[in-house]
């Protein structure tokens, strides 16, 4: 397993540039996802450190070795496609076997190396099965065995999990984390998922715009979004935001929002003004004492241990609110809404964030 | 639908299934005559009027046409032009096909009109080309003379190009990240992924070639080296045309081809469907 280090790549498609300038250090055995919406440059990224698309610009260390001008196959990284591109007429043997018999090795090591990836990922009994008599997670399997045997430097992996149904798709996304554990292998994994992203991810590096907006671990971009895309894209349901008026006095502030209700705050801005104050709807609790503000329940939806109350406050702004399974509130109800002030953040006009102590 | 449309659907279907039935035994007919007519003995065959059954059923044209004639060398000949036809043709295309549709060379754009434009130019017009070039090459009556000029057949390429582009892009990259060369990713992913073409097209271009007349009649003069479809020209002697014995060697000679064409039935009117589109 080695470390995979990107320094200023640049990629364009004729006159269109779809990846700016990015530098990332993946490190040795760690699981990183490029996440990010449609038309990002996240898939491209990957492929270009597989080597399906070329950089124009900068440089690709993959263990340390320069890898930019090399073609994919000598790069020593192995991929998963989204259709998992199995070869329809061969075995699942044969097709994990391809890869090692175009490098001429000896058939008693590539049988030694399938056994072996059949066992690690449970499918001994598949292995002389046809890909169109195995399932869809099956075929998965044997898409991530056939990068398993050529024990490459590192894990691609390109939405591996997108053509699979929702409960077939938790179950591979936590045997792929088992896998990791297991290997403990270099991994870079591309989706728009953003529960694949915090569920697998030892860092996500979340793409926008062909650029990266933020590199960190779940728990921090959740919680101390860099920008104001990153805090709306992360998260479910996302993040509320409200128009307010900020004015500080030292670290103190008070936001006014567009109903006119103040919220407190500490927090640290450079200039007092107008900003969109972000809350996620776990910090904005329905309440019967004291709050923040009051809004009018327009949808009520019972998650069972939890449920969603979406709000309208009095301009108009929507809010989700976050109140126990068995809540009472119903469709039309006024509730007060109480913030958790300690989860509040502000977003200037460029998209800047500053969270709250 | 309401059970008035049906009964018109029904009706329409109906009408249509009886023009089809009458259409298929008007061009059927003929074959019916000829295969019938090659049983009746020849003063049979020209009396002014239509029998349906042979009055005395004989096979002495067939013995004729087996024992009289060099039918053996024909076939023998048909056979190996018919196959170097299918086989070179078949592997030319295809990687004229893999390389149109998968490879980014200099030229491959006007490689590929090219090919297309070749569609014009019938090959009556070419026939005497190719006649002074094979005669120049002094490959007359040879089995190579009578394929090398057989072995344009753009079709087959563009079918080719069009299954290729047709394989998702996933298959090569994959194959592209194992370490595949070309070559082993058009005989290992790309042929393998595309057999039935493979097959249908071999077939037809094997019918076609086999089917073959007027490059074959100009090609050879020696009888011996004969394809079938010219050899069966050769029964008749000095008193004239005899039209049972003709017709059972025509019998003989399609004989190959119907064959073939009942065994790979589904194949061949997959091929025939493939290039329909585009033979024009």
């Amino acid at each position: 397993m080695a470390e995979i280090a990107l320094e200023n790549v640049s990629k364009s498609f004729g006159a269109v540039e779809v990846i700016k300038d990015i530098s990332l250090q993946v490190g040795q055995g760690e699981f990183v996802v490029f996440l990010g919406p449609s038309g990002s440059g996240k898939s491209t990224l990957l492929r270009m450190i597989a080597g399906l698309e070329t950089i124009d610009r900068g440089k690709l260390l993959i263990g340390g070795k320069e890898c930019q001008n090399l073609v994919p196959g000598k790069r020593n990284v192995a991929m998963v496609f989204q259709n998992y591109a199995l070869y329809p007429h061969m075995t699942v043997r044969d097709n994990m076997a391809f890869g090692l018999r175009n490098v001429g090795m000896k058939e008693a090591d590539i049988a030694a190396r399938v056994e072996d990836a059949g066992r690690i990922l449970e499918m001994d009994a598949l292995l002389d099965r046809r890909p169109s008599q195995l399932s869809g997670g099956q075929r998965q399997r044997v898409a991530i065995g056939r990068a398993i045997v050529k024990e490459p430097a590192a894990f691609l992996f390109d939405e591996p999990l997108s053509n699979l149904d929702a409960a077939l798709r938790v179950r591979t996304r936590v045997e792929l984390a088992q896998l990791h554990q297991r290997i403990a292998a270099t991994m870079i994994y591309v989706t728009h998922d953003q529960t694949e992203a915090m569920t697998l991810a030892d860092r996500i590096v979340i793409l926008n715009d062909c650029r990266i907006e933020q590199i960190g671990t779940p728990m921090e971009v959740y919680t101390y979004p860099a920008s104001r895309f990153v805090a709306g894209f992360v998260g479910n349901p996302g993040m509320n935001f409200l128009d307010a008026d900020v004015s500080t006095s030292g670290k103190e502030a008070s936001a006014t929002l567009g109903d006119g209700s103040r919220v407190a705050m500490t927090i640290s801005i450079p200039d007092d003004g107008a900003y969109e104050l972000g809350i996620r709807p776990e910090a904005v609790h329905v309440t019967t004492g004291e709050g923040d503000t009051k809004g009018e329940a327009t949808v009520v939806e019972h998650l069972g241990d939890r449920t969603l109350v979406y709000t309208r406050l009095g301009d108009g702004t929507s809010v989700i609110a976050l109140d126990d399974g068995r809540s009472q509130v119903a469709p039309g109800d006024v509730v007060t809404l109480r913030f958790d002030t300690s989860q509040l953040h502000l977003f200037d006009s460029a998209g800047r964030a500053y969270h709250a102590d | 639908m309401t059970p008035d449309t049906t009964r018109r659907y029904n009706i329409a279907g109906g009408i249509i299934t009886i023009i089809t039935v009458i259409a298929a035994l008007i061009w059927a007919f003929p074959i019916y005559w000829g295969i019938v007519s090659s049983f009746k003995l020849e003063d049979e065959v020209v009396r002014p009027y239509i029998e349906l059954w042979p009055e005395n059923p004989t096979l002495r044209h067939y013995w004729f046409a087996l024992t009289q004639t060099q039918i053996g060398s024909w076939y023998l000949n048909s056979v190996v032009t018919a196959l170097g036809v299918t086989v070179l043709t078949v592997s030319t295309s295809l990687l004229a096909g893999y390389a149109l549709s998968q490879l980014r060379f200099p030229g491959r754009r006007p490689l590929w009109w090219l090919i297309l434009a070749s569609f014009m130019v019938p090959t009556q017009v070419l026939i005497i080309n190719h006649f002074v070039l094979i005669a120049n090459m002094g490959l007359l009556n040879t089995w190579a003379g009578i394929i090398l000029p057989q072995l344009i057949h753009p079709v087959v390429i563009i079918v080719y190009k069009q299954f290729f582009d047709q394989v998702p892009r996933e298959f090569r990259e994959a194959a592209v990240m194992d370490n595949a060369s070309e070559f082993r990713i058009l005989t290992k992913v790309y042929i393998p992924m595309n057999w039935g073409v493979t097959t249908a097209l071999s077939i037809v271009t094997f019918i076609w070639a086999w089917n073959a007349f007027l490059w074959p009649f100009l090609a050879v003069t020696r009888t011996e080296m004969m394809t079938i479809t010219v050899g069966i020209t050769q029964v008749s002697d000095a008193f004239g045309v005899y039209y049972a014995r003709q017709l059972a060697s025509a019998v003989l000679a399609g004989f190959p081809v119907a064959l073939a064409y009942l065994l790979f039935q589904r194949r061949v009117t997959q091929a025939i469907t493939l290039s329909a589109g585009i033979k024009g």
